[in-house]
């Protein structure tokens, strides 16, 4: 066991060291070279790392990705299209389609809301109850997705009527009367995918509101009591002078938690397996790569995922120049 | 010049950095892989877990140490999909354990397993074994990918043992006979079936195993392989006929605890647990085998498995037949030219192995079993109709593609069950789901 | 950690004309205002109630036997606390090995989180303080992988691995954690590097720092916040992550706590009481480490420091 430790610890400093090392040398490498030289070559010496990696983990596999998804289930034949016409022909896909715009629409909001009031709120408290609040908030995103799932299901469970509810909700409702709701199987208004929205929202929050808390944080005193002598009062500064200044970190934190919804996959997975009309993009690419062996659709699914963000991406490039012109 | 400099330098921080890595490793057990072959050990990989990983770890690994031969067990959680993705990345375990043989075949495929016929004596296998649980794994070619290793029970009925002889019910031999048991229950003004199919993700499933136990009774072996290899129409009308019988104990008006909307929110798991309220909330529950360990069955029951749960297979149309729907876990080998792998494959799906039988829960696929070593009597009773079937198939869901087995036909039957669709729209549209290659 | 809003002296940062009053901070010198109102407060919380409800189920059940928690609602239990049993963690501790789990989780996750935020620092400070050509297109690239599901690369990493022997090992994992987690480290740390004054660079190159002096004496303090908050995220991710390493790792000497836990539910479910112990079991670094770092987030270490 002691070996084991030290091993670990080997591992670690090794680890990081070596990496630090490599920046180190390589950094004195490039300032040998002469300094036309080196201010061309630097740029990519900073970036060659990162992009190696990404280029090894991400860029390799998509790009195997995008010539499977012409290609048929089992890889063996291009197809062209069809991939793609027969899945948008498809009545299941594009109501799996239809369920992640209804993620995307409702969920960053949400978040990027939550979490800023919350930020905004709990900088009002005392030291003690604001710590205490913002780590109440946090302490989903330190549950394991099997413990969330595990907890949620005894929020949702349904038990049939006139036997002792176990789901906090169902417990409720019961209690005022009603009948017990299957809440995971309700899909009229889609009405389930909301309550697994609802348990990625308890789980993201705590990431939008460190985040934007930081930025709030780092709003200047003196912009706001200034707002405040020429008559503005709280709500006013708030979006007049806060509001401005933490902009980027929202959009930051916006597209961060629209991405990641773009391909939310644990809780659905584990909840409904995109059963009952629940289904979205992530958990569709999953069961047609791994549980119908359909590589040519899977990879399809994720083609149209890359291209859906090309867009958000150009916005963001957009605004970061807009911010260098005005600097 | 430099250059070059830069890059061995950079070769040299990253392998340092590598190097740590394998440095913690310990064991050096990376790279294991079954096509290593002779590496001196021995990887097995299944997907089982708790006691049943711990009865089986005791026994195979009392047994290799023996026989001085390293094995590595591997549980995995989420086997199928695991299994899939290490054989596409070339990560081969030596022996793998498959829940189903759908997945075997499946893997076959790809030409890393190894035709068993090659490796083990197969006719004294054949006459050893329940019959037909080898066709399971068996290709068009005849070439034979996995040996059972052990068995479970599907067609079982379950009952609350002191109630149910109490008010003097006999076990039913016949179809009309368990609707007669059926009556006279609901006549004592008890609700005769507790029925659920919730199983998060999975919800559905259990239907599927009532419809698939139809159809072997309706079908025959002969109608039931068709319909799971799709020679005949998922909605052909034989399956119509069996369909039928599973729908009229599912929607007849007060043959549910709960009702019939109730069904497809009941977890499957705990489903049966009302038939041990006092006074009992329902008196026969369909369920395999694994319902008799912890987790399923209050503690209690469990404890006095004996005298609190009866059981009896679910009754045939006509008299006289025995047709038995079942899983198991089946053994395939990706190390053929590995001894010590042959070896534990020989061990683990010979008829000597199964003290494990003990806690695990499982039955031998042997007929000749020693069921002595079996805790009680129902695990002896139910190993009784595993042996003594006539026709023994596999749930058939497994066998049929992804889409289907694991997607389809899963969701209609919910469908149907929350009465948005009829049986015979669900079964059309599982039989337009099946896809097209 | 008092840290929070009595307001430590700031990182001395070039450009800092006075120690700041801090915003919104109740009974602090010279704020003299309390802007707690009852309505914040109880907003407050009602939104911390709604949050920590299920996480007490959670703690709940993990303190009932399977049988209790399947006939009776969880929130019955807390009338008889002296029903609580804690053999779920007792049987979650000792199936799961998790003393040797543990020091393999903080063997994956440390340099998981540590050295992508290096690579990723580096990264972001050229994207936002160089030119040079292709440079958007790059950020462009870079960032739109950032919506491909890790599922994809699975099976191609599985056969390279394969290759150099590295499955089963730490470096597998790292390596996939290192190239996950780079396009959205590169994208936050980037963003907030951008919105940092574009004076302060060209200060220090009037000074004659080179990019590299300007990266560690200057860049890397002032984003300490958002090198906080990736950490953070990156932590989780990987303390938490089941399938990379379930699939490079697996199960053995090796494994980490997530993979020890999954393997204790069964193939029908059984074994769902002990995830919710072992579910907590698996908390308590992630929230060590959120406690530790939460200091980090200090107003007036940040752009303000400059700005204002």
């Amino acid at each position: 066991m002691t070996f084991k430790i030290l091993n670990a610890l080997i591992a670690i400093v090794a680890g990081v060291g070596g990496a630090l090392i490599l920046y180190y040398l390589l950094n004195k490498l490039v300032e040998m070279l002469p300094s036309k030289t080196e201010e061309r070559i630097k740029p990519f010496v900073f970036i060659g790392p990162a992009f190696a990696a990404i280029a090894v983990f991400l860029l390799y596999p998509a790009v195997r990705t995008i010539i499977l998804s012409f290609a048929d289930r089992d890889s063996s034949e291009f197809v062209g299209l069809s991939n793609y016409t027969d899945l948008l022909a498809s009545p299941n896909f594009r109501d799996t389609l239809f369920n992640t715009l209804l993620w995307i629409i409702i969920v960053p909001a949400v978040t990027v809301a939550l979490g800023l009031g919350v930020a905004v709120l709990a900088d009002r408290l005392r030291p003690g109850p604001e710590k205490l609040s913002k780590t109440i908030i946090f302490l989903p995103m330190a549950i394991s997705m099997v413990g969330a799932g595990t907890i949620w299901r005894f929020i949702y469970e349904a038990r049939p009527e006139g036997r002792t509810q176990i789901g906090l909700q169902n417990a409720i409702v019961t209690a005022v009367g009603l009948d017990p709701v299957v809440w995971l199987q309700e899909s009229g208004f889609r009405l389930n995918s909301f309550f697994l929205m609802v348990i990625l929202i308890w789980a993201q929050v705590g990431f939008s509101m460190v985040l934007l808390s930081a930025a709030v944080k780092g709003v200047p005193t003196e912009t706001i009591e200034a707002a405040r002598i020429d008559g503005a009062n709280e709500v006013q500064a708030f979006f007049r002078v806060v509001v401005p200044q933490i902009w980027p970190t929202v959009v930051t934190v916006f597209i961060t938690v629209t991405i990641g919804v773009m391909k939310v996959f644990d809780i659905v997975y584990v909840m409904t397996n995109g059963n009952f009309n629940t289904n979205v993009i992530a958990v569709d690419f999953y069961n047609q790569l791994f549980t119908n062996g359909n590589a040519g659709y899977a990879s399809a699914i994720v083609v149209m995922l890359m291209l859906a963000v090309v867009p958000i991406m150009v916005y963001q490039v957009r605004n970061f120049r807009e911010q260098e012109a005005t600097r | 010049m430099r250059a070059r400099n830069t890059t061995r330098l950079a070769l040299v921080a990253t392998s340092t950095l590598l190097l740590a890595g394998c440095l913690s490793d310990g064991g050096g057990d990376g790279g294991s892989g079954g096509d290593a072959g002779g590496d001196g050990e021995v990887e097995v990989m299944y997907g089982f877990a708790n006691e049943q990983s711990d009865a089986f770890i005791e026994e195979v690994g009392a047994w290799a140490e023996d026989e001085g031969i390293n094995v590595k067990f591997s549980p995995t959680p989420d086997f199928d999909k695991l299994v899939r993705s290490r054989v596409q990345g070339n990560n081969l375990p030596d022996i793998a354990i498959f829940p189903q043989p759908g997945i075997t075949l499946d893997i076959a495929r790809s030409g890393k397993l190894a035709d068993l016929r090659d490796v083990l004596d197969m006719d004294a296998l054949e006459e050893s074994v329940v019959p037909g649980i080898l066709d399971a794994a068996t290709d068009e070619e005849g070439a034979i990918y996995a040996a059972p290793m052990s068995i479970s029970v599907k067609s079982l009925v379950w009952y609350p043992k002191g109630p149910f002889e109490e008010a003097g019910y006999e076990i039913p031999e016949t179809h009309e006979d368990l609707l007669a048991l059926q009556e006279q229950i609901k006549t004592d003004g008890i609700t005769p079936w507790c029925i659920g199919i919730e199983s998060g993700p999975a919800t559905g499933w259990v239907a599927t195993d009532w419809i698939e136990d139809y159809v072997l009774r309706v079908g025959g072996t002969e109608g039931y392989d068709k319909w799971v290899k799709h020679e005949i129409p998922f909605d052909d009308p034989m399956v119509q006929e069996a369909a039928g019988y599973v729908e009229e104990i599912w929607t007849g008006e007060g043959n549910v605890l709960g009702g019939q909307g109730s069904i497809a929110s009941t977890a499957f798991a705990t489903a049966a647990n009302p038939m041990f309220d006092q006074p009992p909330g329902c008196m026969l529950h369909r369920q395999a085998s694994f319902l008799a360990l912890p987790g399923s069955f209050p503690a209690e029951v469990i404890e006095d498995l004996d005298n609190r749960a009866g059981v009896f297979q679910l009754p045939p149309i006509e008299a006289g037949e025995s047709p038995v729907l079942g899983g198991g876990d089946i053994a395939g080998l990706f190390s053929k030219d590995d001894e010590d792998s042959i070896k534990v494959l020989e061990y683990i799906t010979g008829e000597e192995f199964g003290g494990w039988v003990e806690t695990s829960g499982y039955i031998s696929a042997h007929t000749g079993f020693d069921l002595s070593q079996q805790p009680n009597e129902t695990m002896k009773e139910i190993s009784e109709i595993a042996y003594g079937a006539t026709d023994f198939r596999f749930d058939g869901s497994d066998l049929m593609p992804g889409e289907v087995g694991a997607g389809s036909f899963w969701r209609e039957m919910v469908a149907w069950t929350n009465d948005s669709k009829s049986m015979s729209e669900a079964l059309t549209a599982i039989e337009q789901s099946w896809p097209a290659s | 950690m008092t840290a929070i809003s009595t307001g430590v002296p700031p990182t001395p940062v070039k450009g800092e004309k006075r120690a700041r009053k801090v915003m919104g901070s109740d009974g602090g010198p010279g704020s003299g205002q309390k802007r707690a109102g009852k309505l914040v407060k109880s907003v407050l919380f009602v939104i911390c109630l709604l949050w920590i409800v299920p996480v007490i189920g959670l703690l709940v059940t993990s303190l009932r036997t399977a049988d209790a928690a399947n006939s009776t609602g969880w929130w019955t239990a807390i009338a008889s606390p002296l029903d609580f049993t804690l053999n779920n963690y007792a049987e979650a501790a000792d199936r799961g090995g998790m003393a040797q789990a543990f020091v393999n989780s903080m063997a994956i996750t440390l340099p998981a989180t540590i050295i992508p935020i290096m690579i990723a620092a580096f990264a972001a400070y050229a994207f936002s303080f160089m030119h040079f050509p292709g440079r958007d297109a790059l950020f462009i690239l870079i960032v739109s992988l950032l919506v491909i599901p890790s599922q994809v690369a699975l099976v191609p990493l599985l056969q390279l691995y394969g290759n150099f022997g590295l499955n089963g090992t730490f470096p597998a994992v790292w390596l996939a954690h290192i190239g996950f987690g780079m396009p959205l480290a590169i994208f936050i740390l980037r963003n907030y590097m951008a919105s940092l004054p574009k004076e302060l660079i060209e200060s220090a190159k009037i000074d004659g720092a080179s990019h590299f002096q300007t990266f560690w004496r200057l860049i890397i303090p002032i984003s300490t916040p958002a090198l906080a908050s990736f950490a953070i995220f990156q932590f989780l991710w990987v303390w938490n992550d089941l399938l990379i390493a379930l699939l490079f790792i697996g199960p053995g000497t090796n494994a980490p706590m997530t993979v020890q836990l999954a393997g204790l539910l069964g193939a029908q479910g059984q074994g769902w009481h002990l995830i919710t112990a072992g579910g907590f079991l698996t908390m308590l670094v992630p929230l060590i480490v959120f406690l530790s770092l939460q200091r980090y987030f200090v107003r007036g270490m940040t752009a303000g420091s400059v700005k204002g």
